[in-house]
């Protein structure tokens, strides 16, 4: 079991001895039971530090944020952050290293293996509790306790947890510099179980599921807002750097390249996703925060999860397993498939 | 007017409502929205996931079409707004203020043809919130009530087994005289039980609650400096769904979208627009005057318990509590309402 | 796309012709198109052309944009593997579009609507096949509608 009390100590520790400028945890939400993410740089402020199955945010984006807010502030960081990551988190710190969106030394990450707790599906655990709100949520070994008003709750943690966690194969975060909990593959469902369901739809039902969800996007961008590889400069569905001066033409105004409209109709929400789902082929480590975020539950989850399949299968790649890999897309091998072509 | 329809019977007036299309909450995917009614209509929906702000501002319209051959000048075709009538079943009555504020925003100093074309046809049958269709909600530290009929035509309450439909405008009288002998007289009994639910209703806490949303404005002009935005502002992740979801929100953006070039060919388009996304405010120099978290944060809450307030004299708020339940990273505008006028 | 009047759309009617968007490598396959026409080998015209550098340049966007201005499918040809003008561009291209056809055919898009093929400077009667093939796999599926712009 991880203690929080070692998260925090640590957590201080660094922060009292200066190795750190600040620590990225989770903290005590004023939603409900959920935590919320929190950068604390004072070594008191550790205490106000938590862990349990609400810390579903991937804090490698606080990461990537706070460098985007120093870097327009023209400051530069001369000591390291400190993030608590779970497993996949880590990976995408490793996603980042490898895409020296950071070096090594800037980064410190303190590991937590989730060993069989995972993180809480909140719309799992809604169709379970029927209308009742808990106040918190904690995980004891083998289940899920809820404070609630009528009282505790306690559910198998198999039965609400996130679909990513029950299918996860590596809990245990390789990148760290200090790590808690133990190493244990949890494996309570088989990895891509979720996409291998879903694919014994044929085409045209897939294509009717994709098209009712494409036509219910709103464009709030929530699930590239969350994502910590959506760390473009300009999006491709923003066209904001066009340079204006008085010189620019209407013409030239109006023929910017745009792929994609700024609309929520179909046919701009598919380019959208897909676009998305294609930058983040070989980079996308499965935390799913897309999906959590989605507010109209669009499960984003298995496009990424399709190309984490194909790139596995059939280029042996990993996202996240090692800072030194090529990326996906920019590296071949001679027997890459080729049936497919004429 | 005010007359009892039989649970069993709520169908039935729908298809009374002759030229009328009807809405209601119904789940796809288990996502609560508006969508054409299909019987039975049941109405136990929690808060729908979007408000009934797209009916009259759509997330997209066109405004007119154009065409250019080349040398000549650029042809225009005027776009008019659909002109359905459209009957929206079941809104909260957070929503139906929404629908007042939103009416506010679209007709004040400047009308908006296309805002206002589909509002004049548009109905909204309200349904009483017996029981707090969030957690999250907070209407009446706001000014409003789970039994307000602001902005509402009908309002809906469920006495067990019938509804007590209340009419607050003329179009709701229609709606409802269009029901013909499907709606009766209620009795002394069902008259003292709308009373006692309402009562109830009102005296029912909400879990959460602005702590003094009169003094909210001063209280923010005079903390518009605040470190507080920041702090509070650090873990916005910077998305639209705050803003897109919230019954109030009415930024929008305008674009030409260009759908062929020989001859050049498209159309001017109305899209939502968002305060929080970091483009909002970005100017063709480069310069963009909100371009940290706290400071998008202060803007959008600012305008909903202060701005608002000094243009039209209510806060533009209405407490639904969609932008709480809904947020990524669990920001609640009451906590930061709070906090930053409880700071000195 | 300044052709779009010129086709017919409605796929029941017999004289439905698909509409391909070609994004054909600068070195061999446009050069491949090129033999095609001047060895006046017989093939449908319903291919549009757009020549590129590699087929390593063809960027998954551009596959998305024909679709959405309303290609019935969309063919990418380059140079044969080991033959790439740029070395290695091809193997890019391999890997990069397989993902995108994946990915496609996973949302439902019928997976004839995209293809790939290895034509070289030479094989001015390979390309034509390509086409032929192409145009007759597509002609039954109709136009495309999955993911071409909405009017506006």
């Amino acid at each position: 079991m991880i203690r929080i009390e070692d998260i925090r100590t640590q957590a201080r520790d660094i922060l009292e001895t200066g190795e750190v400028r600040a620590v990225i945890g989770w903290r005590r939400g004023s939603r409900g039971m959920a935590a919320e993410p929190v950068l604390i740089s004072q070594p008191e402020e550790a205490e106000s530090l938590v862990w349990d199955p609400t810390c579903f945010h991937n804090l490698s984006l606080n990461l990537v944020q706070e460098r985007k807010r120093l870097a327009r502030k023209g400051m530069a960081s001369n000591k390291p952050l400190a993030l608590v990551a779970k497993g996949c988190d880590a990976r995408s710190v490793t996603v980042l290293l490898q895409e020296n969106h950071f070096r090594r030394e800037d980064v410190y990450v303190l590991g937590v293996s989730c060993e069989g707790s995972g993180v809480l599906d909140e719309r799992k655990l809604a169709r379970v509790l029927d209308g009742l709100t808990p106040d918190s949520a904690a995980y004891d070994g083998d289940d899920y306790v809820f404070q609630t008003e009528e009282g505790e709750k306690r559910l198998p943690a198999r039965e609400v947890m996130a679909d990513r966690c029950l299918e996860c194969r590596s809990a245990y975060p390789r990148l760290n510099n200090a790590v808690f909990g133990e190493e244990k593959t949890r494996g309570l469902e088989a990895p891509f179980a979720a996409l291998s369901r879903f694919e014994q739809n044929r085409g045209a039902e897939r294509w009717d599921f994709w098209k009712r969800q494409f036509e219910r996007c709103i464009r709030c961008f929530a699930c590239r807002s969350v994502c910590p590889l959506c760390y473009c400069e300009e999006c491709v569905v923003d066209s904001i750097r066009l340079e204006v001066t008085p010189e620019t033409t209407a013409d030239e105004k109006a023929n910017r390249i745009r792929w994609i409209e700024r609309s929520a109709s179909r046919s701009d929400n598919f380019g959208y996703h897909m676009t998305r789902a294609l930058h983040l082929a070989g980079r996308c480590i499965d935390c799913a925060e897309c999906e959590r975020v989605c507010p109209v539950h669009i499960p984003l989850r298995l496009l990424n999860n399709k190309l984490e399949r194909e790139a596995r299968e059939k280029f042996g790649y990993e996202p996240g397993a090692s800072v030194d890999l090529p990326a996906l897309v920019s590296s071949f091998r001679d027997d890459d498939p080729n049936e497919f072509i004429r | 007017m005010e007359l009892i329809l039989e649970k069993g019977r709520l169908d039935d007036w729908i298809a009374a409502l002759e030229g009328w299309q009807a809405f209601a909450p119904s789940q796809e995917d288990e996502v609560w929205g508006y969508r054409p009614t299909a019987s039975p209509v049941r109405l136990d929906h929690p808060n729908t996931v979007q408000p009934p702000k797209n009916f009259a501002f759509p997330q997209r319209e066109v405004f007119f079409r154009f065409e250019q051959v080349k040398g000549e000048p650029p042809r225009l075709t005027p776009v008019e707004p659909d002109a359905a009538r459209n009957v929206v079943f079941g809104v909260r009555p957070c929503d139906g203020r929404g629908v007042v504020r939103m009416d506010t925003v679209f007709s004040d100093h400047v009308e908006d043809s296309f805002y206002l074309g589909r509002r004049k046809n548009l109905a909204y049958v309200g349904l009483a919130c017996l029981k707090p269709a969030s957690r999250h909600c907070f209407c009446k530290s706001v000014g409003g009530s789970p039994v307000s009929t602001e902005g509402l035509d009908v309002l809906m309450t469920d006495l067990g087994d019938c509804w007590l439909l209340a009419s607050a405008t003329p179009v709701g009288e229609t709606l409802m005289q269009a029901a013909g002998a499907l709606l009766t007289e209620p009795s002394a009994e069902q008259r003292m039980e709308l009373a006692r639910r309402h009562e109830e209703a009102l005296a029912r806490p909400q879990k959460s609650a602005v702590a003094d949303v009169g003094n909210a404005a001063t209280r923010l002009k005079d903390n518009f400096d605040s470190p507080l935005w920041e702090e509070l502002g650090k873990a916005c992740i910077a998305c639209g769904i705050c803003t897109y979801l919230c019954p109030t929100c009415h930024c929008f953006d305008l674009n030409d979208e260009v759908s062929g070039g020989k001859p050049l060919r498209g159309g001017r388009v109305r899209t939502w627009d968002s305060c929080q996304f970091p483009d909002f405010t970005m100017h063709s120099s480069g310069h963009n005057p909100r371009d940290s978290l706290g400071s998008r944060l202060r803007q959008r809450v600012s305008h909903k318990f202060r701005y608002f307030v000094e243009n039209f004299g209510t806060p533009q708020c209405t407490g639904c509590g969609r932008c709480v339940s809904q947020c990524p990273v669990g920001i609640d505008i009451v906590n930061v309402v709070n906090r930053v006028c409880a700071s000195v | 796309m300044s052709r779009q009047g010129d086709w017919n759309l409605n796929p029941m009617s017999e004289t439905y012709e698909p509409k391909i968007v070609a994004f054909l490598c600068k070195w061999c396959s446009s050069a491949g198109s090129d033999l095609a026409g001047v060895s006046r080998i017989q093939y449908p015209a319903n291919a549009t052309p757009i020549t590129v550098a590699c087929s390593g340049s063809v960027s998954p966007q551009y596959v998305l944009s024909a679709f959405k201005k309303g290609a019935d499918g969309v063919l990418v040809s380059g140079c044969h593997i080991g033959d790439c003008h740029y070395m290695e561009g091809n193997y890019h291209a391999r890997r990069k579009l397989y993902l995108v056809k994946e990915l496609l055919e996973f949302t439902g898009v019928e997976p004839e609507r995209f293809r790939m093929s290895w034509v070289s400077a030479a094989e001015g009667a390979k390309f034509a096949q390509v086409v032929r093939d192409f145009v007759d796999d597509l002609r039954p599926l109709g136009s495309q509608d999955k993911m071409r712009n909405e009017p506006t």
